[in-house]
């Protein structure tokens, strides 16, 4: 199924009368077609491009992973300058992600600024001010339920567009979408095996070890070790944490 | 010197107190429904922004492998409308599929009609067979964070939509959305609510304590901390406590 999405995507035949829709146009902009994102460069092409129309100078797309203990960060594309990254590190940006200042999509977005974040440490609010995030915005994707962020950042507050912010977060978590279709991305994002997924979903719904195991026609110990598989996987200390984890990264 | 001073004049600009009140140039006045009348109406003002002269709101249900769309609102209100009848339909389950495992929009026309998403639109959407015979409409996957997932689907004949409307429409379909289904869970939660107490023990189970440790951190003994996972449990209706941190964590009741 997921082939035949590919496949569609992005083939349909241009209208040639634009000239209605242009009209209908929320924006007095030009429309610009554009090409399905495919590749790294392609996003980085269109986060310029929303850039541009939001009015901020930095982005970055970010994705807490797995890979290296549970509070790695993998940065997909980003135009953060090298030392702002590195002042920041992935325990700054991983804390702007889980203040809670992230918006879901269509919800009003809120800025971060280095004045009041004060859920950061002194030395990250002042890496915020030097490398000019002076008005930073976290908005979660909605990108086949991966747990995956967009970050702006504009050098002067006060000049980012509202409601150009509220369609960037629509266009970026559509990009992401095909970007993780054509890139085979995904897969580092959600490390456990469908056997080990299933699993937790069950063990989440409140059934037992026995349960699960006659729900899926395994042993209960091949349950259990695929439960034990998927807790060394996040790195956690128990079911409980294993589940919660899950959750939050949109796995289950 | 002069870029002593520059830093300086950054230095109070970002310290201006007064950037903490935002300035909200919203053009969606920022509504939201609380009856579910009052959300029927800012759908159909939605319909008038995108021509359409239909629209349904659904729920995604599963039930084991098999997906249904679940009609809750539409056009029609307070009766179900066509639309919702045909695509709630069981014949259409690998629609209800397509959609609960999307998030971009779906669309569909008839082979003769003229597309009517502009084509920089046509390139975030996916076009798909239609789910309805002689229709042309196109479907919002929306979802609550961690929650439900749903469906608004709008039809008409004079649709049309570039790449910001086809962005702005979404992104407010999903906050309407949220206040629909928030609508539903207090229409049918008439649960206890859940302490502020009870809510911290599970929040620590949550990043993986044990009840030694939540007693440790919070200053209880264990039979407490016990005691209150065990309320916490019954009220959420769970059978378990692991069951309770999921239910918890999809309600949004802890982070």
């Amino acid at each position: 199924m997921t082939d035949r999405r590919h496949q569609s995507l992005g083939c349909h035949k241009a209208s040639t009368d634009l000239g209605h829709m242009i009209h209908l146009a929320s924006t007095t902009q030009p429309i610009e077609a554009t090409a399905p994102v495919a590749s790294r460069a392609g996003l980085a092409r269109l986060m310029r491009r929303l850039c541009a129309d939001i009015g901020a100078e930095r982005y970055m797309i970010v994705q807490p992973s797995f890979d290296r203990g549970p509070k790695s960060m993998r940065i997909i594309t980003s135009n953060w300058i090298f030392d702002a990254l590195e002042d920041f590190g992935s325990d700054g940006i991983g804390k702007i992600i889980e203040s809670g200042n992230a918006s879901g999509p269509g919800a009003v977005p809120r800025p971060l600024l280095p004045a009041t974040a004060l859920f950061l440490s002194e030395e990250e609010r002042c890496a915020m001010r030097e490398h000019g995030h002076a008005e930073l915005y976290c908005q979660k994707l909605n990108a086949d339920g991966v747990a995956i962020f967009a970050l702006f950042s504009a050098e002067t507050p006060r000049r980012i567009d509202a409601a150009a912010l509220m369609r960037a977060h629509m266009k970026c978590s559509y990009a992401i979408v095909q970007f993780f279709r054509s890139c085979g991305g995904q897969e580092a994002s959600n490390p456990l095996s469908d056997r080990e997924r299933e699993c937790l979903l069950w063990v989440s719904e409140g059934k037992t070890t026995d349960e699960v195991a006659l729900i899926l026609g395994v042993s209960p110990n091949t349950v259990s070790s695929y439960i034990a598989h998927a807790i060394q996987k996040f790195s956690a200390n128990n079911r409980a944490m294993a589940i919660a984890t899950a959750i939050r990264s949109g796995i289950i | 010197m002069l870029l002593q001073s520059g830093q300086a004049d950054r230095a109070d600009l970002f310290d201006d107190p007064d950037l903490a009140v935002w300035p909200v140039k919203d053009e969606w006045p920022n509504q939201s429904a609380t009856t579910t009348s009052e959300a029927v109406r800012l759908m159909r003002k939605l319909a008038e922004r995108i021509n359409a002269s239909g629209f349904s709101l659904f729920f995604c249900g599963a039930q084991g492998e098999a997906r249904r769309l679940a009609p809750v609102l539409d056009d029609n209100f307070p009766g179900i409308s066509l639309l919702s009848k045909a695509l709630s339909h069981r014949g259409v389950e690998s629609f209800a599929r397509l959609a609960a495992e999307s998030s971009v929009p779906l669309w569909w026309q008839r082979c003769d009609s003229r597309p009517f998403l502009s084509e920089a639109a046509a390139c975030w959407a996916h076009e798909v067979e239609s789910p309805a015979r002689e229709t042309l409409g196109i479907a919002f996957p929306v979802a609550q964070e961690r929650g439900r997932h749903g469906l608004i689907v709008f039809s008409g004949e004079d649709m049309m939509l570039d790449e910001n409307l086809l962005c702005d429409v979404h992104a407010r379909c999903f906050s309407l959305f949220e206040d629909v289904s928030r609508q539903r869970v207090a229409d049918c939660a008439k649960s206890p609510v859940v302490s502020r107490r009870e809510l911290e023990c599970l929040r620590l189970t949550a990043d993986g304590l044990t009840s030694d440790d939540i007693a440790a951190s919070l200053g209880l003994s264990v039979h407490t901390a016990n005691q209150y996972l065990t309320n916490s449990t019954h009220k959420l209706n769970a059978v378990n406590r692991i069951h309770a941190v999921a239910k918890a964590l999809r309600c949004g009741l802890i982070d």
